[in-house]
């Protein structure tokens, strides 16, 4: 099915404009990011259903997804929860995939977006990011994904997930000071500490992903530290 | 606002954005500092493919969500036009003197659940009912034609008048349940329900008196404490220094808004946790749990071994026990009865030659003793430790014991009355003023009452029926020991044939009836064995107050968020235009005083006029609350700050206040029980010790023959993604959440299953089929299916949806629980179908990964 909106004009003269330039990375003046306490987390998804009824998706695409992780042998187990939508990464890996340049990253707060106007489903942002995070809507052959909820954010609150989080452990935050623990937030208990990386999750040196969490002891994986 | 504005908004929140893509292939940025630049970048935009309407344009409206979980969270509604575009919830604005991020301990923010969240998706969805409409197939076949008001209800109307004078004031059963309920007004219940008060008005009425969730607590509290008040409100929970979870996940149920995010608050105080439960739950994670998985239905062992424990190393608070108990020992048993059985004797003993050693324990309940003694040491020496027994223990065979024992720990260990402590138990606490609508001498009127899980065996073994089999409750104005003739079902905020026990018994039984009548905003399984469907407003399209459940202290104003679908009306509007037609002015002014004939088409003033006489005349002057009733509906919101935390019993401990009990003690050994001689005219119809036992239940592993044929042991526990049945058609919790069984990974290696295998699970009473989820979460020989999945048989009369009910057995405890958690049943791998849903969506679980297997 084509996206029925699309202004086939518009879209060549960006593929024009895309291929006579070269991406440098924007360097935004502040980068926010997420935090989520993997452990705290009762994985009830509120979030997720935020943020599906927020962004109007039908069953299928999934901006927001809280993974649940669970080992160990009987009656000696473990569980915990890791939650990530987009990381809105430092370098992030989908932009310069984008043929016809839809994808951007704000300057202001480092926030990566799609814009759908331009977006012609070629999924090929869906292939690059090692995070899972870009969602194909086949009703309407785009891919998109979590834009920070910019509108709650330039309307000065916070994203809907992380005003959904019954248990107060999904947070924003400027980066660098949620990575310095020197960010006021509820999602870290005082005594606790964050890392970049828990296991099973893509190398951050990747694409610099602007999130951080309180590892499950399970979880934990030798960190390799922020740049 | 205009398109235009909109644009001018988003382009001057965006203007710091600037899109990088520097434009020469050749030069690259060296280029752009030199000012060699002609093509201009076009830039990309957040939301440019459409006019993106952003909640600062949208008409908000606070509101709440509305059925039976147990919580009671704010939604808040941002609407264009009547139709409600998003959901939000609690962020701090709304209460007195709140602003956006206001979220302190005593007035936490009210944070809806992912339930609550998808309501769109249930306001909105396809099975939404519109019309009414009138069964043209066989019951169950789902073939109905739309109907007129006027039509449905006089078909309606007419059947109850040859109904009633056929066969009498028992002939119609009241199924009203609290599955659209917990508004002030609009109420659909038991007791408080408008359908009772219509039915007994109107003189044609069996009630249905056993509460599905807890009738085992229920008894339990009213027999110990005299009281269902046995809760502390769910800041209390951040006081403890020992949490013991039995049965109880508090991630997947919530009562009090909170209850969950004090329990992190108390984690982080140093608090420890304990889980008693056949699976490692979500809760157990997330708070660290020490897990003590145990065999289902045998809780009640457990606690006497730990009793005996506790005894033997003379741990017990005996001061508590002296002061506050009756028959915790022999010394505490009131003269009357000094030649009766006694608990602390019986744990040793003195009467079965029994004594009930952590030892004896252990070969009940698969625990081992030491674990055994382990706990009891535990709780018995940190200060103060809540031992929040929950009610999923209950819902079995002789569930009331397992309650009442727990209560004797709390007891024995003087954590009741405490902060910090805990006698739950039912758990209400802060009593919220919860009646709008008249409510006087015709409010719960009943001919014939029984336990609402018999209601198909006395249908289907009419007249041959004794009343203990049912559990008739004493003096029912048809005359005392009638077995009701049931002809008649009406279903109100109720997915009852669904959710009651042994569907398959309910199957044979609703064929012989002559009237079902079923409202609800949806279609559910239940509608499709009703004659007729009259479509109900949601809480969205109808004027009320929320209250909070058990716990909370909080009132939600609900107003119309917008008008009535289709043809809705409210339960309201239905009853009382059914009482004009059955019995004129008469019957409808007295059962709807403050309207007129014409509510049916104008329902608001007097909605308005009920509402704002509750609130002053019940909230203003018993509550202590000033706010008007203009500036509650205003704000949406009113949070109440206690004086100090709720604890029950604070007052009976601290000030020697008496126990609502006849010994004005807390009863271990109950006078009522003690004195009964004829069980068969109680309301219990068998036996009930006066002191808690432990009772061998009529199914479990222990069971060395039945166990042969079925050797799981099946629990069905409430999931987190549907409210029981409710919100079972949302596509979007059900890609979140499959409905599927869980069995332990050593048991489905034994019988060649895999997770996302489809398996049928099965017994005497029926076969399920449903995805397998394999996990080392969950103890060996127990099988776990949540409840409230919609019945969808295929034509052989097998589900494919795993709805647990097929296999359940509608034989209620003594006291009245439901023994849904006692089953036992096979499993194994199938060819058969399941079906996820009524529609075709698929479940993708395609994030969900279980890495470490
Ligand atoms: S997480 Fe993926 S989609 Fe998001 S910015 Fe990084 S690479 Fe791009
Ligand atoms: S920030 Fe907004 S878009 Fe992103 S995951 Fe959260 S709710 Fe969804
Ligand atoms: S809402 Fe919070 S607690 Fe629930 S799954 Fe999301 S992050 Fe976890």
């Amino acid at each position: 099915m084509a996206n029925e909106t699309l202004d086939k004009a518009k879209v060549k003269e960006a593929v024009q404009r895309r291929k006579k330039e070269t991406y440098t990375p924007v360097i935004p003046v502040q980068q926010f990011g997420f935090v989520h306490n993997n452990v705290d987390c009762i994985g009830c998804r509120a979030c997720e259903i935020a943020c599906k009824d927020k962004n109007g998706l039908a069953p299928g695409p999934r901006f927001r997804r809280v993974m649940y992780v669970e080992g160990g042998t009987y009656p000696d187990v473990y569980a915990y929860k890791v939650n990530m939508s987009c990381n809105h990464c430092a370098e992030p890996a989908c932009l310069p995939t984008c043929p016809t340049g839809a994808i951007f990253k704000r300057v202001k707060d480092g926030i990566v977006d799609i814009d759908s106007s331009l977006c012609i489903g070629c999924r090929r942002c869906e292939a690059a990011c090692p995070f899972g995070a870009p969602q194909f809507i086949p009703d309407q052959n785009i891919v998109s994904k979590c834009n920070m909820c910019v509108d709650e954010i330039d309307a000065g609150r916070k994203p809907y997930c992380v005003q959904a989080c019954m248990m107060r452990v999904l947070d924003i935050g400027p980066i660098d000071q949620l990575r310095a623990g020197t960010y006021p937030t509820k999602a870290v208990a005082p005594h606790e500490k964050v890392v970049r990386q828990v296991k099973s999750m893509a190398n951050p040196e990747l694409t610099n992903p602007s999130i951080v969490f309180v590892p499950h002891s399970k979880g934990i994986v030798e960190d390799k530290g922020a740049k | 606002m205009s398109g235009q504005d909109w644009q001018d908004k988003l382009k001057s929140a965006l203007k710091m954005d600037r899109r990088s893509f520097l434009k020469t292939t050749a030069v690259g940025s060296a280029a752009i500092a030199a000012g060699g630049l002609t093509l201009k970048p076009k830039e990309a935009q957040a939301f440019a493919y459409e006019p993106y309407p952003r909640d600062n344009d949208l008409t908000t409206v606070v509101t709440s969500c509305a059925h039976n979980c147990g919580s009671r969270h704010m939604l808040v509604a941002h609407k264009k036009g009547d139709v409600i575009v998003r959901l939000s919830t609690d962020d701090g604005r709304y209460q007195k003197g709140g602003e956006f991020g206001k979220d302190t301990f005593e007035e936490p923010q009210l944070r809806a659940c992912l339930r609550g969240r998808s309501y769109r998706s249930r306001l909105y969805s396809q099975e939404r009912l519109l019309y009414p409409m009138v069964r043209t197939g066989a019951r169950g076949e789902g073939k109905f034609k739309r109907a007129s008001w006027d039509a449905a209800l006089d078909h309606v109307a007419g059947k109850m008048e040859e109904l009633k004078s056929k066969y009498g004031p028992t002939a119609l059963l009241d199924q009203s349940y609290a599955g659209a309920s917990y508004g002030v007004l609009h109420k659909s219940d038991q007791i408080e329900g408008l359908l009772g008060r219509f039915l007994g008005m109107y003189g044609c009425r069996t009630s249905s008196w056993s509460v599905p969730s807890y009738e085992g607590t229920k008894f339990s509290s009213r027999i110990t404490f005299g009281t269902i008040e046995d809760g502390n409100e769910d800041d209390t929970f951040a006081h403890a220094k020992l949490i013991i979870m039995w049965g109880w996940n508090p991630a997947y149920t919530f009562h009090g808004g909170n209850t969950f995010y004090y329990m992190r608050m108390a984690k982080q105080q140093g608090c420890k946790f304990v889980l008693v439960d056949p699976q490692y739950t979500d809760s157990a994670s997330a708070y660290d749990a020490w897990w003590i998985p145990i065999r289902p239905n045998t809780d009640a062992a457990m606690m006497a071994g730990m009793v005996h424990h506790i005894f033997a190393n003379n741990w017990q608070d005996q001061n508590f026990i002296n002061k506050f108990t009756q028959g915790m020992d022999a010394g505490t048993m009131p003269d009357w009865a000094k030649d009766k059985e006694n608990f602390r004797d019986y744990i040793f003993g003195k009467y079965d030659n029994t004594p009930k050693t952590p030892e004896w324990a252990a070969e009940i309940c698969g625990v081992s003793a030491d674990d055994i003694k382990k706990l009891a040491q535990l709780y018995a020496t940190t200060k103060p430790a809540a031992l929040k027994a929950s009610w999923a223990p209950g819902r079995n065979a002789y569930g009331e014991q397992y309650n009442r024992m727990a209560a004797a720990l709390q007891a024995m260990t003087g954590n009741i009355g405490i902060l910090g402590g805990c006698a739950e138990g039912i758990g209400k606490a802060w009593h919220a003023e919860g009646v709008a609508y008249p409510y006087d001498e015709f409010a719960n009127v009943f001919y014939e009452s029984i336990k609402s899980d018999r209601w198909a065996h006395c249908v289907l073994n009419y007249p041959n029926v004794k009343r203990e089999d049912i559990g008739l409750w004493p003096g029912g104005k048809a005359g005392d020991g009638v077995i009701p003739d049931i002809r008649g079902i009406f279903w109100q905020g109720s997915d009852w044939f669904n959710q009651l026990t042994n569907i398959n018994k309910e199957i044979k039984a609703i064929n012989k009836l002559d009237l079902v009548v079923c409202n609800d905003s949806t279609i559910t399984p239940s509608g499709l064995y009703a004659d007729v469907l009259l479509p109900v407003a949601t809480h969205f399209e109808r004027h009320d107050v929320a209250l909070p459940w058990y716990k909370g202290h909080y009132y939600i104003h609900r107003p119309k968020v917008i008008e009535p679908l289709g043809e809705s009306k409210t339960d309201f509007q239905i009853y009382t235009e059914l009482a004009y037609r059955l019995g004129g002015e008469q019957f409808g002014k007295r059962y709807n005083p403050k309207a007129n004939r014409d509510y049916f088409q104008h329902d608001d003033a007097v909605d308005n006029a009920y509402l704002q006489e509750w609130w002053e005349h019940k909230v203003m002057a018993h509550q202590h609350v000033e706010m008007s009733w203009e500036e509650f509906q205003k704000r949406g919101v009113y949070k109440f700050k206690l004086d100090r935390p709720h604890v029950a019993f604070q007052d009976n401990v601290e000030k020697g206040v008496p126990w609502p009990t006849a010994s004005g003690k807390i009863e271990i050994f109950s006078g009522q029980l003690a004195q009964y001689d004829d069980w068969t005219k109680t309301a219990y119809g068998h036996e009930i010790p006066a002191i808690p036992k432990w009772i061998v239940p009529w199914e479990y592993l222990g069971d060395k023959e039945k166990t042969v044929k079925h050797p799981f042991h099946l629990i069905s526990p409430h999931p987190r993604h549907r409210t029981h049945s409710i919100f079972n058609n949302v596509g979007w919790l059900r890609e979140t959440y499959s409905q599927e069984v869980t069995i332990n990974a050593s048991d489905a290696k034994k019988l060649g299953i895999k997770t996302g295998d489809t398996v049928e699970v099965f017994n005497d009473r029926g076969k399920v089929v449903v995805p397998a989820y394999v996990t080392e979460r969950c103890m060996p020989g127990v099988l776990v299916l949540h409840e409230g999945a919609w019945l969808d048989l295929d034509e052989n009369g097998i589900d494919r949806s795993g709805n647990p009910d097929m296999l359940t057995l509608d034989e209620p405890s003594p006291a009245g629980s439901f023994a849904y958690n006692t089953v036992l049943a096979n499993v194994q791998k199938t060819d058969l179908a399941h079906k996820p849903g009524w529609d075709q969506l698929s479940t993708a679980r395609s994030h969900v990964f279980r890495r470490d297997l």
